[in-house]
């Protein structure tokens, strides 16, 4: 039950009556008939749980991105229904108008439409929807919640996407232009063609070049070689305690994810096999197997709600885990922090077991105010904060100095620096052919 | 595994093939708490019962006909009634004037225990009936009802009959103990009765106009808890019941006539008071408009928020509440030494000296002072430690310029 600001209009209106006939009864009649028209408004208001209710909305969307969120309200009672209707979406599911007017009559059906502009990843979901039925008066009105369970899956956004062009291109100079290229391990035989000038002389397939003489004339046959194809990329994503953290408003987790899904965009159309495991201390998401289009969408939905559990990292499992995912030799990307050699001791500690198979990368994000607050250092706070700052950096080096040492690989960077050079890693690997 | 979770998970942009109705029924709700409704009622009676047992003994003043305390008098009052007289019990002059039916037949006992009446009100009570008795009566009081008495102190102990009033005859011993009366106009026609020696007395009765008025000082005797002793009840009984109707008059704060202005209250139209209170209910009333929720609140799982600068703003922190000076120039020293290097273009792993060399190479200044800034210098203030700090950026900034033009 609820009253509307009419009713609280009608009680301060019974001043007048009471002023102007000086009788303090007046009072309790004024309050009697209140009551009584209350009630009698109450009596004659539409049954709130009288209706029927069906959503209609998409099923997912990226982050940052607005959808229409329609609930179908059939009014199954036998009086036409007035009042405000609330859908029970959270708060971070951004729901525009938070309450609508409702207004149905008997027996039809009207739409409200809610616009959603989430501003949190994950799965947002709306519990319960509330009507309140107002009498014909407008006084008083019927109340009633009723359960119409409601998600939506509110996707990564993927914003490093715009990099994504120019690092294909870059991939395509790779393929077939690689009579310029320093051949290695790793890449394959592509195609025999004419010798155009410029041609790495290295390169001549003598033996094919006799044998076209032989059938049809003079002219030298250059070999062509491209990146081998079909290698495996495994990315294991750390979702424990340090992934929490927040850089630029942005947590590491996020970052990583945005990494993964570039690598993975990049990786997937240069004919590479990508895996995504999210892991702290048990798997929170695998991605395998998948391929073309089917990967990208695939990795968003499985990330979309995962977040960053307040516990430590397993490192112990991730050399099975990699196992599991591929027995053959890959590329390794490890998406975690290396802050502290303390930290990181547990990663220190299994790195030679992988990189002895594999390849292994290891990306971190970095905080662009440790490096801006080494620069600042005119009051007697900062310089403090400055020498934090650089013990810090120190600390963050010896990390990546024994990750080097061990065989692996640092691709480090801020928030947004970290998807595309972990990008050109990739490409520069690949070209080496050490993938 | 997780992507499955995420298919298997219920209704992801399904409509809802049932809709649930979360909110209880009226009917329900009521039913849930009837318990608590009744248990609420009974608390509500079993208090109102004991307040008003416990309340009617506790309460009441001195010689209050309706009290049964000690100091009460409804014994009296109750034995008055048995025999057939009626006893009326008034708190304002107002009152006792509208109960007063027939002054010929009608006694009247005035006590005033906070001397609330003034002369003027004295004179209406003393002319009120054939027959007053006054308790205890004050000097105002005895001026005006009978000015042919005047106060004599306290009494105390057993008084016997002296006089020819047969209520006092019949009770041939009062307990004396309340104030006496001394009779001061010789000429005037008093009877003086119980007389405790000294020409004092405990019971005054001085005609006035065609009635009487009595000036009981014995008041004692017509409390509950000596009204049996000696011949109080035959005092008591005699004394108020000589008529077919007894007014018993408790002066209260409502015989007080106010003086000066009008106050607030009398200024105000009747109507001011409701029309408050409506407005009282009107807000009320808008409090439960506002505050009254369109569905309960939704659950919103927030996220863990770590700001990652935390450990370094800690760790400053740590440094300078503790002085660590050395500690942190060095921090700062380690950095632009390896910075040096990388812009001498030395490897990872040149010695302090190797970069110490080669910085003074390309700035021309002196190894002992670059030395000294890098490696030696120990700040033993925060002043030093400032100075440092700039010293080692100019340099930076120095071998930068030198270097890379």
């Amino acid at each position: 039950m609820a009253v509307s600001g009419w009713f609280v209009l009608l009680v301060a209106f019974g001043v007048v009556p009471i002023a102007v006939s000086g009788d303090p009864a007046m009072f309790l009649y004024w309050l009697a008939f209140c009551l009584v028209v209350g009630f009698i408004d109450l009596a004659i208001a539409a049954s709130p749980r009288a209706v029927r209710l069906e959503r209609d909305l998409p099923s997912r969307l990226r982050l940052g991105e607005t959808v229409q969120s329609t609930l179908l309200v059939t009014n199954t009672g036998r009086r036409g229904m007035h009042g405000l209707i609330r859908d029970g979406w959270p708060p971070s599911a951004g729901a525009t108008p938070r309450r609508t007017r409702l207004a149905v009559p008997a027996g039809e059906r009207r739409a409200i439409t809610t616009t959603l502009t989430p501003f949190r990843r994950g799965e947002r979901r709306a519990a319960h929807v509330t009507i309140r039925s107002f009498g014909p008066l407008r006084l008083w009105a019927r109340q009633a919640t009723l359960s119409v369970p409601g998600a939506v899956l509110v996707l990564p956004p993927f914003n490093s996407r715009k990099h994504l062009p120019s690092r294909l291109a870059r991939l395509r100079e790779l393929d077939g232009a690689t009579s310029v290229m320093v051949r290695g391990q790793g890449t394959e035989f592509d195609s025999l063609r004419d010798y155009v000038r410029g041609d790495d002389v290295r390169s001549i397939d003598w033996r094919a070049t006799a044998r076209r003489a032989a059938a049809s004339g003079p002219g030298l046959v250059v070999r062509t070689w491209r990146p081998e194809r079909d290698r495996r990329v495994v990315i294991i994503v750390d979702s424990g305690r340090t992934s929490a953290a927040r850089i630029d408003n942005e947590p590491r987790i996020d970052t990583a994810f945005e990494s993964a899904l570039l690598l993975g965009a990049l990786a997937s159309s240069a004919g590479d096999r990508v895996d995504l495991v999210i892991f702290d201390r048990r798997v929170r998401a695998r991605v395998q197997g998948a391929t073309g289009a089917e990967l990208l969408s695939r990795m968003v939905s499985s990330m979309a709600p995962v977040e960053p559990e307040l516990i430590e990292m397993d490192w112990s499992a991730v050399p099975s885990l990699v196992r599991s995912v591929t027995p053959h030799r890959a590329l390794v990307v490890l998406a975690t922090t290396i802050d502290a050699p303390g930290a990181s001791r547990g990663l220190l500690s299994v790195l030679p077991q992988l990189t002895r198979r594999h390849t292994v990368v290891v990306s971190s994000v970095t905080d662009p105010t440790v490096l801006d607050a080494t620069h600042s250092r005119t009051t007697r706070d900062e310089v403090y904060l400055a020498a934090a700052a650089e013990r810090a950096l120190l600390d963050q080096e010896r990390v990546a100095a024994a990750i080097r040492q061990l065989g692996g690989d640092v691709v480090t960077g801020a928030p947004q620096e970290l998807p595309p050079a972990l990008a050109d890693r990739y490409i520069a690997l690949k070209a080496a052919g050490r993938l | 595994m997780t992507d499955q979770q995420t298919m298997t998970r219920p209704a992801i942009g399904q409509p809802a093939a049932d809709t649930a109705v979360l909110t209880p029924r009226a009917r329900t709700v009521l039913r849930r708490w009837l318990f608590w409704i009744g248990a609420g009622l009974v608390a509500l009676v079993i208090g109102v019962l004991a307040f008003a047992f416990a309340g009617s003994a506790a309460a009441g003043g001195y010689l209050d006909p309706e009290s049964a305390a000690p100091q009460g008098s409804m014994a009296v009052a109750e034995v008055l009634r048995q025999q057939g007289v009626t006893v009326v019990v008034t708190t304002s002059l107002e009152d006792t004037q509208q109960a007063i039916q027939s002054p010929d037949a009608t006694s009247l006992f005035v006590y005033d225990t906070d001397q609330l009446l003034e002369a003027s009100q004295w004179r209406t009570v003393a002319g009120l009936t054939h027959r007053v008795i006054i308790a205890d009566a004050g000097f105002v009081t005895l001026r005006v009802a009978a000015p042919a008495v005047a106060q004599a102190g306290v009494v105390d102990g057993t008084l016997s009959a002296d006089c020819d009033l047969p209520v006092v005859q019949r009770a041939e011993t009062v307990t004396g103990s309340g104030t006496g009366f001394r009779v001061v106009d010789d000429a005037a026609t008093a009877t003086a009765c119980l007389g405790s020696g000294d020409g004092v007395f405990s019971l005054v009765e001085v005609p006035r106009g065609e009635g009487t008025v009595a000036i009981l000082g014995a008041t004692d005797a017509v409390t509950n808890e000596q009204v049996v002793d000696n011949g109080n009840a035959a005092f008591a009984l005699g004394l108020l019941g000589e008529d077919e109707t007894l007014v018993w008059y408790l002066p209260s704060f409502a015989d007080v006539e106010s003086t000066g202005p009008a106050t607030l209250g009398e200024l105000t139209p009747p109507w001011v008071t409701p029309a408050l209170s409506l407005l009282v209910i009107a807000v009320i009333a808008a409090a439960v408009w506002r505050g009254r929720r369109l569905g309960p609140l939704v659950i919103e799982n927030l996220p863990v928020t770590v700001r990652a600068s935390e450990t370094m703003q800690g760790r400053a922190r740590l440094y300078e509440r503790s002085n660590a000076r050395l500690r942190a120039l060095d921090a700062l020293r380690v950095g632009s030494v390896q910075r040096l290097a990388a812009t001498c273009g030395l490897s990872r792993l040149a010695s302090v000296d190797d970069v110490i060399g080669a910085v003074a190479a390309a700035t021309g200044g002196q190894v002992g002072a670059i030395r000294g800034l890098l490696v030696d210098d120990i700040p033993t203030t925060d002043r030093d430690l400032l100075a440092l700090s700039d010293a080692l950026l100019t340099l930076e900034r120095e071998v930068t310029r030198a270097l890379r033009p």
